[in-house]
């Protein structure tokens, strides 16, 4: 993933939010549920193919009190290339 | 898995055989009246088969050979095993990992000191009220109380802090505080409340009222994952399927679930089963530890491959469509047999709940016929 590229969430994957602020992600084709803790949340909302990755940690830094930590852009780029390899997220096409 | 386990060829059938659950014996001293696997009761005079020493040391033989890591010794009592202290010896020597459930009344100083020389040792005791009358009220013996918190005692004393666990009722339900607060003073390790099945005398309880609605157990769940257990220092677990706890316990507060895939039961007399589900449905028995090889029972027998090849994808009813599946696997398969006839029917507390529709509608499959209310 680089920086230019925007991922945006695949629309048949459903994302239920509970009481305590984590998700469920379920793929209705593969069957597969995965939790989503309160930040994985936050940040799968801003897959929506309009959000680059240094746009999606600087939502992340102002949504956050104490900031985020110096290794947040690495976890995002796990984040996503694990969603990737799911099928739960692909990249917007560029514009 | 362990380092051994990954140098080790998996058996034939694919599954590693964790652990054995040893029904030690078929008597207890006690008499509870939800026990599921429903014991004689034991007293000098009137004395229930026991898995023979001999035949104990032979299965844990072959079981390694199978992958074996760890023992559970249940029962029955396993304490009253008239070899406890050989058994518990042998089990040292082989370096299995052992875990233990024992209604406390017999873990003396000499028991508990064959027991700490296991290192890692697991043991629970049930305290089922923080005072005698309730406490005794189930387990229907005098003197019991008293008699498993000094075996609670006598396991701190000897650096073990045990797990206790409080089956809950309608009589005692409103002791489960009292019960943590109790743990806590006596340096227990953590608190498990089970739910009274609806197996053997569980389910003569449930006729008779003397369980909880699946309205109230539901209602009990949330006020312990959200209240009870931030209030308390100890680790404590409700036992309700996964589908009724947060996501956050689920992934960062284990809550165990049945080892289905690597585990077998041996009965106290010498039978191999499910697990204690075979003292009372026979399809669930595989054969005898005198006759079988373990190798045959474990690779061979068609419900334990049945068992690898249709779960969790084979679940029936509400568990089918939860989203949960994976990682609940039906929650008791034992149980579900035991009252639908079928290793994938669905589970109890599931069905009831979704009957009652009180089943999280989060968890549901999008598009499942439990989604509508089928």
């Amino acid at each position: 993933m680089t920086d230019l590229e925007r991922p945006v969430a695949n629309p048949t994957v459903v994302l239920r939010e509970e009481f305590d602020d984590w998700a469920v992600l379920f793929d209705p084709d593969s069957g597969e549920a995965y939790g989503l803790d309160p930040v994985s949340v936050f940040i799968y909302r801003l897959f929506d193919g309009k959000h680059t990755p240094p746009e999606i940690l600087e939502e992340l830094r102002e949504a956050c009190e104490d900031g985020i930590p110096e290794e947040a852009p690495d976890h995002l780029k796990a984040f996503v290339e694990d969603l990737t390899s799911k099928g739960l997220v692909g990249y917007a096409e560029a514009a | 898995m362990t380092e051994d386990k990954k140098q080790m060829t998996p058996p034939e059938c694919g599954y590693f055989l964790n652990q054995i659950y040893f029904y030690l014996t078929q008597g207890c001293n006690l008499r509870c009246r939800h026990c599921w696997i429903a014991p004689k009761f034991q007293t000098e005079d009137s004395i229930w088969p026991s898995v023979d020493f001999e035949l104990f040391k032979d299965i844990i033989r072959q079981g390694v050979d199978l992958g074996l890591s760890g023992v559970k010794l249940t029962g029955g009592e396993p304490l009253i095993h008239p070899k406890i202290e050989q058994i518990l010896d042998h089990v040292c020597e082989t370096g299995l990992r052992l875990t233990i459930e024992t209604n406390g009344t017999k873990c003396t100083p000499e028991i508990v000191e064959k027991i700490v020389k296991n290192k890692g040792a697991f043991v629970s005791v049930s305290l089922d009220g923080d005072d005698a009358e309730t406490h005794e009220w189930v387990r229907g013996v005098p003197g019991c109380f008293d008699a498993a918190l000094e075996g609670v005692r006598n396991l701190v004393r000897a650096g073990l802090r045990p797990q206790i666990i409080m089956s809950v009722m309608r009589r005692n339900a409103d002791k489960m505080e009292a019960v943590v607060r109790l743990a806590e003073k006596e340096n227990a390790e953590s608190v498990k409340f089970n739910l009274v099945t609806p197996t053997a005398r569980g389910e003569q309880m449930q006729i008779s009222g003397e369980t909880l609605s699946i309205k109230e157990l539901i209602d009990l769940g949330h006020w312990i994952e959200n209240t009870l257990e931030p209030s308390s220092e100890l680790r404590i677990v409700y036992s309700h399927p996964t589908a009724f706890r947060p996501l956050s316990k689920i992934f960062t507060k284990s809550s165990g679930r049945c080892g289905i895939f690597g585990i077998i039961g041996v009965l106290g007399d010498g039978k191999y089963a499910l697990c204690g589900i075979g003292e009372t449905v026979s399809d669930l028995v595989f054969g005898h530890a005198e006759k079988d090889r373990l190798a045959d029972v474990w690779n061979n027998n068609p419900v334990l491959n049945d068992i690898r090849k249709g779960l969790p994808d084979d679940l029936k009813g509400i568990c089918g469509d939860c989203l949960m599946k994976k990682m609940c696997l039906g929650s008791c398969v034992a149980m579900n047999y035991y009252r639908g006839h079928d290793l994938f029917a669905p589970h109890w507390y599931c069905e009831e709940a979704h009957n009652a529709g009180l089943f999280p509608a989060e968890r549901i499959r999008p598009g499942s016929v439990s989604e509508y209310g089928g």
